[in-house]
């Protein structure tokens, strides 16, 4: 029984005793360091949803809902950019913040540009979309949980400054576990000054000094020289890494999307070698487009739908590319940014013209001479500007937040509108801004919309 | 375990030693003076020994005594205790007087310390174990409602076969509502997780691994003052489980059958028309030759008129369908969704054995059940053997062990608004031969679906996926999913007995499952494949040591308990998920995986070391004070600041002594204030970062998006209770009313911050709940006699849980949301407001008349999702039990619960209307005219309204597809908004008893049998018909708000057979 009383004793003690075990709340299921490429890695797997949005699809009109129109009628006025904070920029912060970055990892400098330019890629979106957004207060943690907002100036402003670092800071070395240009620092100082043209385009109404000046130092820095170079997000064959659109439509049977009659009708008559690619052929055989907005019998239309391709499980999605550039120098020398006047624009316009459709169709050029050639597309000086805005809004097919933004600062194509119901000209801040951010997020709506957040407010740079 | 089994061996060896002991036999009944009634469970003892047993259910016993010296002492709580010596008598019958002053019960209060009633400064309630199984119920937790003042049940349909049974004590005590109390049984803490969600199976909480044939009695801790001795477990309240043991006794051997056979039956369907059938509109589509076609693309019933058109039908475009291409009339099937659901049945069988003798106690006890679910290819089975045993080493030292165990295996329907046959209220068409759809797969294996997409051009169909929704009887037969769990506890103790005064106690608890789940996505359904499995492990392991001191020095009385404890707990789980589709039909398997498949591993570690110390001191066994100590030092806490300490005071005050007024047999007064805490997860307090998706070869990492908080600290609750207990007429007529406030501190909540900051929450303690409420328990024995008598027992509780503090700057704190076709619906609470309101679209309303605005098209104008409904919590629960037994034959007992107020929405019945499959969306209007019928024709849904636009009053017919499908259906929430009040007959039992004494040739003592229904009846409710207020429990999510398609209501009718041998 001796043994009983040792035992209940040591119980006793047992008890009494407060220190645990050393690494007893120590998280096993959860690392506690992080490599910084791999934070990277994962702030590049959000650039997947960024081209793969229905909503900018509608913005932009490529898209017309066959089932259940709802997002295309502009119903929806709040949109979330809390997921991009905590996501890929919380991501990039922590690397941007870091202090134990890891040499073996490609050279540190290396590591720190191209978190730069994910970051800067990321904030250009955004501000774009919603206007004024935390900038300058915001990814601080505990520190600044209501940051305030930054004005779309400033924010233009700093990320050109970033993306200058970013270009200045590379020495020769790549990165691992960069899933988008597979480690190799020249195509990521390519893609920084790129969006530093495009971005100094997007000044050409507000500020087109300003944007002259940014436009010729990004030209000067190195921009993209092939298609090659594109800022692509490349989608796998397996369903961890699919295209958005492959679940939406081969997996969740959701054959809800068919090309708009505003496309088609850019397209089919000039032969556009890129229409067989962005949509399939109707029951008959024929490309016919689906009236934007269209509500009442929509189960008598027998359109194009989406285009298999385009869908595809592994087809990628395209963010900057090298026929944008070259969009943007036809844009520039139109209107005397840089040297060489109409034919410089033509000439770069017609270039971009063929990158795009190599882009879309696999390096073939077939069809495009003949189409460059159509009274419609072929270079016209009077108008320009409109068919440069137009043939990029074709060039950027499925990424609509881009093309919608394009068309805000162009107006171009001419978009059609429902029930006279206007294509928005920004996206509302997210409802929970209201309650989580109060002070910051009236002021800021205050300051920009006269305290109305709609859709129809005008960003900075958006001047009619 | 090894060695518990080797004890257990041990003890049975001697057991049967002792058992061949001889001696004089004498036998007798004990009845009560005042009736003449029998009493069972009367202690029988000969006195200077352990020997006794006690009376069984007619009041007879029968024992051995050492000789004709011997003294018997009959002893049995409120009767005064007798003794006599045997001498030569070999009968010896005899009656007790009543005890008017100990009219009294001992009861099992924190730590398992037995305490008299009359001593507590703290209200706790019982319930006997034949109350918990009187129809059967398989889930202890489910079988108290209605039956504890205070405690609110909220249960799952029949359907699911153990689904969850979701307990609340006195309100809600945490902000985040996950404040289940803790689940006790004989000492041993066990877990009730639970491990569904709100979509697929309904696994059910884990208490019911508790076999209800073992129970003996469930005492409810309803407070902190009654559970302050648990601490950190404490604060949610405790229900002790008790288990049936053997007596001490020379009777050697008692045996029990219990074997019960039901049938279950769907019941409580939602009223649907029968007059529109599948399609999107009453004109009909036709194929290229001019056939009229039923249109399969639609999961709707807004099509053409059911009036027996000639039509092709889905079936008829199988080309190896038996009807391929043929014209069939095209008619309503009224009971398609009726046709789907089976006759379930539940087979439970048991045994016990019961034995004890001079030195030792002994039980075994097995239980077997078998159900057939109501819902096709369901089913349940499950095995409990319970060991219960106690042994005396010496005469101070005594060993005692109680093992139970488990097993669970289920194939279960999925629940939820797009799982398993649940979208037939919801999406379907009325039209639809449910009997055309039983044969689901054809006999070159192709499946049948009836939701597919519209023919082609050429009038066929090529593509035979499924469009939105699986055949019901594909769901059933292919795409079924599995649960099993094994589960073991049970303790292991020594107690030895110092001195008189004196006992020390030691014990091992245990409590371990293995859950196992797997769920299916067969090939050739409209889902990519699928195959999961998961491996969940638990181990909770506690250390426990006892003191306890009794003593009396005259009019005083001390006892004083003091012990430590040490609780561990391990938690492991393993996932699987195959991607991107599974390599061969039929092949359930990882390996089968096409894409590589999610894998997550997960282990959590958890320490609590434990002090605690009370002392109860009475004077004149009258008035009583207790106070109680415990510390508690937590391995989730932050290192430095992990010890905290949780006091209790109570008094009480035993007045009737002093009034010496004759009807109150019993008065007490009692107060008590005490603290307890809750404690945090594990790993609450450093960084990480988490593994994100993985890209061909490179694994990403990323930021969580919860910030966690280093300093964070356990919730804490202070609680004040005053109460009341009176006794009228020798126990005839019993009243417990208590009066209870709550303060819940130091919430742990996770508190939204703005993501822009990078985090979209982040852990704080803050917050205030403060629960305010009367409980009050009626008892009553209206009639008392040998030809009838009648026990009658009413509960009710009303609670108020007010959230006084957020500690956010929004004063709003979001719980749950969901959101259907864009809309959404949130569960928040709000500073200064009751917990949990309904927020949602709600008519915009003229602010004079109240009367609702109408827009343009004279359709309702609705508001934003920001209509505060109110409170989702009910404003009183309790139940009404009565049991009478006739000529001592024949009982009846019949339980009822109810709750008043409390609200939910329901997507069921929403999707019903939007989809044009409910009633009133094929009602004829005032008109006399269909709804549906042609404006022009007088048809249309009337509305009457104030116009947005003139601010006239309007009255006007609208399109009815617009009205329910566009307007109501999709938006107006406030249609979908249901008061959860309801009356219910739970349980009824009518048995019949039978024994050897007035029916010789019996082979056995005694028998019951019994006719039993359980839940045959909604007396009243409030919400329509074809939802069920009192089945709202959502899988493991804490509070009920939302129905998403909930499992059929199932009514459950059978027989009961009960022997003793």
């Amino acid at each position: 029984m001796k043994k009983v009383y040792t035992l209940l004793l040591a119980g006793l003690l047992l008890g009494g005793c407060s220190n645990f075990e050393e690494d007893i709340n120590v998280n096993p299921n959860l690392p506690s360091e992080a490599s910084n490429t791999q934070l990277i890695a994962n702030a590049e797997l959000y650039l997947s949803g960024l081209g793969s949005s229905p909503q900018g699809a509608y913005y932009a009109q490529y898209l017309s809902e066959t089932q259940y129109p709802n997002l295309s009628l502009y119903n929806t006025v709040a949109f979330n950019f809390y997921n991009l904070y905590t996501g890929p920029l919380m991501n990039l912060e922590a690397v941007l913040t870091s202090k134990d970055l890891d040499g073996n990892e490609g050279p540190v400098n290396n590591q720190l540009a191209v978190a730069k330019i994910l970051k800067a890629y990321y904030f250009w979106h955004m501000t774009d979309r919603w206007g004024d957004i935390p900038y300058s207060d915001a990814l601080k943690g505990k520190a600044e949980y209501t940051p305030k907002y930054d004005t779309q100036e400033a924010i233009y402003n700093d990320l050109f400054k970033q993306l200058e670092e970013a270009n200045e800071m590379t020495v020769p070395g790549n990165i691992t576990n960069d899933i988008v240009y597979g480690g190799n620092i020249a195509q990521w100082k390519k893609l920084a000054n790129t969006m530093r043209l495009l971005m100094a385009l997007r000044l050409s109404e507000v500020n087109p000094a300003k944007g002259k000046e940014e436009f010729n130092k990004a030209l000067e820095a190195g921009i993209m020289g092939s298609n090659d170079d594109n800022f692509t997000f490349k989608h796998l064959a397996e369903a961890a890494n699919q295209n958005y659109w492959y679940d939406q439509i081969a997996n969740q049977g959701r054959y809800w999307w068919a090309l708009s009659e505003t496309l088609v009708e850019h397209m089919k008559p000039v032969n556009d070698p890129r229409l067989p690619v962005f949509g399939d052929p109707n029951s008959k055989g024929e490309y016919v487009g689906l009236p934007y907005g269209l509500t009442e019998g929509l189960d008598k239309q027998d359109p194009s739908l989406l285009g298999t391709t385009i869908w595809k499980q592994d087809a990628p999605v395209y963010l900057v590319t090298y026929a944008q550039a070259l969009f943007a120098k036809a844009e520039a020398a139109k209107l005397g940014w840089i040297a060489g006047g109409d034919a410089e624009a033509e000439a770069n316009y017609n270039m971009a013209i063929e990158e795009s459709v190599k882009q879309w169709r696999n390096g073939s050029t077939v069809g495009v001479a003949e189409m460059l050639e159509t009274p419609a597309v072929a270079y016209d000086p009077a108008r320009a500007i409109e068919q440069i805005a137009t043939q990029r809004w074709l060039h950027l097919f499925m990424h609509g937040y881009e093309a919608w933004a394009e068309w805000r600062r162009t107006g171009y194509p001419e978009l059609v509108t429902p029930d006279g119901k206007q294509v928005p000209t920004r996206q509302g801040y997210p409802t929970e801004e209201g309650f989580n951010n109060i002070s910051n997020y009236g002021e800021a709506v205050q300051r920009q919309f006269s305290g109305q957040d709609n859709l129809y407010g005008h960003v900075w740079w958006d001047v009619d | 375990m090894r060695k518990i089994f080797t004890l257990l061996l041990l003890l049975l060896v001697c057991w049967v030693n002792s058992a061949l002991a001889q001696g004089q036999a004498v036998s007798g009944k004990v009845t009560a003076a005042e009736n003449g009634l029998a009493l069972p469970g009367v202690s029988v003892v000969v006195k200077g020994t352990t020997t006794g047993i006690a009376t069984d259910g007619d009041g007879s016993y029968q024992l051995r005594v050492p000789g004709s010296n011997a003294t018997l002492v009959f002893r049995f709580l409120g009767y005064e205790t007798r003794e006599v010596v045997v001498g030569n008598q070999q009968v010896i019958n005899v009656s007790l007087n009543l005890d008017s002053k100990s009219l009294d019960e001992v009861v099992v209060t924190a730590l398992g310390i037995e305490r008299s009633e009359r001593s507590l400064g703290y209200a706790t309630q019982e319930v006997q174990g034949e109350k918990l199984t009187l129809t059967k119920e398989q889930n202890v937790i489910g079988s108290l409602a209605g039956k504890i003042a205070g405690v609110q049940v909220t249960g799952a349909s029949g359907a699911s076969m153990g689904g969850t049974q979701k307990i609340k004590i006195r309100g809600v005590n945490s902000l985040t509502g996950t404040d289940q109390p803790l689940i006790v049984i004989d000492g041993t803490p066990i877990s009730n997780a639970n491990f569904a969600g709100r979509n697929g199976g309904d696994y059910g909480n884990l208490a019911q691994d508790i076999n209800p044939e073992d129970i003996e009695s469930v005492n409810v801790l309803k407070g902190p003052a009654a559970s302050a001795l648990y601490g950190i477990r404490g604060q949610y309240g405790v229900i002790m489980i008790t288990t049936k043991k053997g007596a001490r006794g020379p009777k050697a051997v008692q045996v029990q059958l219990n074997s019960a056979f039901s049938v279950e039956r769907v019941g409580n369907f939602m009223p649907l028309q029968d007059l529109y059938g599948g399609g999107g509109s009453q004109t009909w589509r036709t194929l290229p030759n001019g056939d009229k076609y039923v249109d399969m693309s639609y999961d709707e019933s807004w099509g053409p008129r059911m009036d027996g058109t000639p039509v092709r039908q889905v079936f008829s475009f199988y080309p190896q369908d038996p009807e391929y291409g043929k014209l069939t009339p095209f008619v309503p099937h009224p009971d398609n969704i009726k046709d789907f659901f089976e006759t379930g049945h539940t087979i439970n069988n048991g045994v016990s054995i019961t034995g004890g003798n001079e030195n030792s106690t002994f039980r075994l006890s097995y239980n077997n059940t078998q159900i057939e679910g109501v819902e096709p290819n369901t089913w349940l089975k499950r095995n409990n053997f319970g060991l219960s045993a106690g042994l005396d080493l010496t005469k101070k030292l005594t060993a005692s062990a109680n093992v139970n165990y488990a097993n669970n295996y289920a194939q279960r329907p999925s629940q939820g608004y797009d799982g398993g046959s649940r979208y037939l209220v919801q999406w379907f068409q009325r039209n639809m031969d449910m009997n055309r759809l039983k044969n689901y797969r054809y006999d070159d294996g192709t499946f049948l679906h009836w939701n597919l997409r519209r023919p082609n051009s050429s009038g066929e169909i090529t593509n035979f996926e499924a469009l939105y929704w699986n055949n019901p009887y594909f769901e059933a037969y292919e795409n079924y999913s599995n649960d099993n769990r094994d589960r073991l506890f049970g303790d292991v103790g020594l107690t030895y007995q110092l001195l008189p005064e004196l006992k020390l106690s030691g014990f091992i608890r245990g409590d371990l499952y293995t859950q196992n789940i797997e769920t299916r996505e067969a090939v050739g359904g409209r889902y990519v494949p699928a195959y999961t499995v998961g491996k969940y492990q638990n181990k909770e392991v506690n250390y426990e040591f006892l003191g306890t001191y009794s003593k009396e020095w005259g009019d005083f009385s001390l006892n004083a308990n003091v012990g430590t404890n040490l609780y561990t707990r391990r938690y492991s789980s393993v996932y699987q998920e195959s991607e991107g589709g599974l390599s061969s039909p039929g092949y359930y398997n990882i390996a089968a995986s096409i894409d590589r498949p999610t894998n997550r591993s997960y282990l959590l570690r958890k320490e609590i070391r434990s002090f605690y110390g009370m002392a109860s001191f009475g004077y004149k066994d009258t008035y009583f004070i207790d106070a109680s100590l415990r510390n508690d030092n937590s391995s989730t806490l932050p290192e430095d600041n992990n010890s905290y300490w949780y006091p209790s005071i109570s008094g009480s005050f035993v007045f009737s002594d002093m009034l010496a007024w004759n009807p109150l047999s019993f008065g007490k007064l009692r107060v008590s204030y005490a603290q307890a805490g809750s404690d945090l997860d594990a790993y609450q307090t450093a960084f990480t970062y988490a593994p994100g998706g993985i890209y061909d070869g490179v694994n990403s990492l990323y930021v969580p998006d919860n910030l966690i908080n280093p300093d964070i600290e356990p919730s804490f609750a202070h609680s004040y209770e005053a109460g009341v207990d009176l006794k009228f007429f020798q126990n005839r007529l019993g009243m417990g009313l208590t009066y209870y406030m709550q303060k819940n501190k130091n919430q742990i909540i996770n508190l939204d911050v703005s993501g822009t900051s990078g985090y979209s929450s982040t852990i704080i303690n803050a917050g205030l709940i403060e629960n305010k409420g009367i409980e009050l328990s009626l008892t009553a024995t209206p009639v008392q006699s040998e030809i009838f008598s009648w026990d009658a027992t009413f509960n009710f509780n009303k609670n108020e849980s007010m959230v006084k503090e957020l500690g956010s700057e929004s004063g709003v704190y979001a719980h749950d949301m969901n959101t259907y076709s864009r809309v959404s619906v949130y569960l928040n609470s709000y500073e200064g407001q009751s917990f949990g309101s309904l927020i949602g679209k709600a008519y915009q309303r003229d602010p004079a008349t109240g009367k609702i605005l109408l827009g343009t098209n004279n359709l309702p104008l609705y508001t934003e999702a920001n209509h505060n409904f109110g409170s989702v919590l009910p404003d009183f629960t309790g139940g009404f039990q009565n049991y009478f037994r006739f000529f001592g034959k024949v009982d009846l007992g019949a339980m009822i619960d109810y709750q008043v107020g409390g609200q939910f929405f329901s997507w069921s019945r929403m999707l019903a209307v939007k989809t044009g499959m409910a009633e009133e969306t094929a009602a004829l209007n005032d008109n006399g005219k269909n709804v549906r019928d042609p404006l022009r024709e007088g048809g249309g849904v009337k509305v009457t309204g104030i116009s947005a636009e003139s601010g006239e009053e309007v009255t006007a017919y609208v399109d009815a597809r617009a009205y329910y499908r566009t307007t109501l259906g999709t938006h107006v929430y406030e249609e979908w908004l249901y008061d959860a009040s309801y009356v219910k007959l739970r349980e009824v039992r009518l048995g019949y008893n039978l024994d050897k004494k007035t029916i010789g040739w019996l082979p056995f003592e005694r028998a019951n049998i019994a006719l039993i229904a359980r839940n045959p009846a909604m007396i009243w409710q409030k919400a329509p018909k074809g939802l069920d207020p009192s089945e709202l429990s959502t899988g493991s999510s804490p509070i009920s708000w939302l129905e998403t398609g909930s499992l059929n209501t199932v009514r459950s009718y059978g027989v009961n057979l009960n022997i003793t041998f």
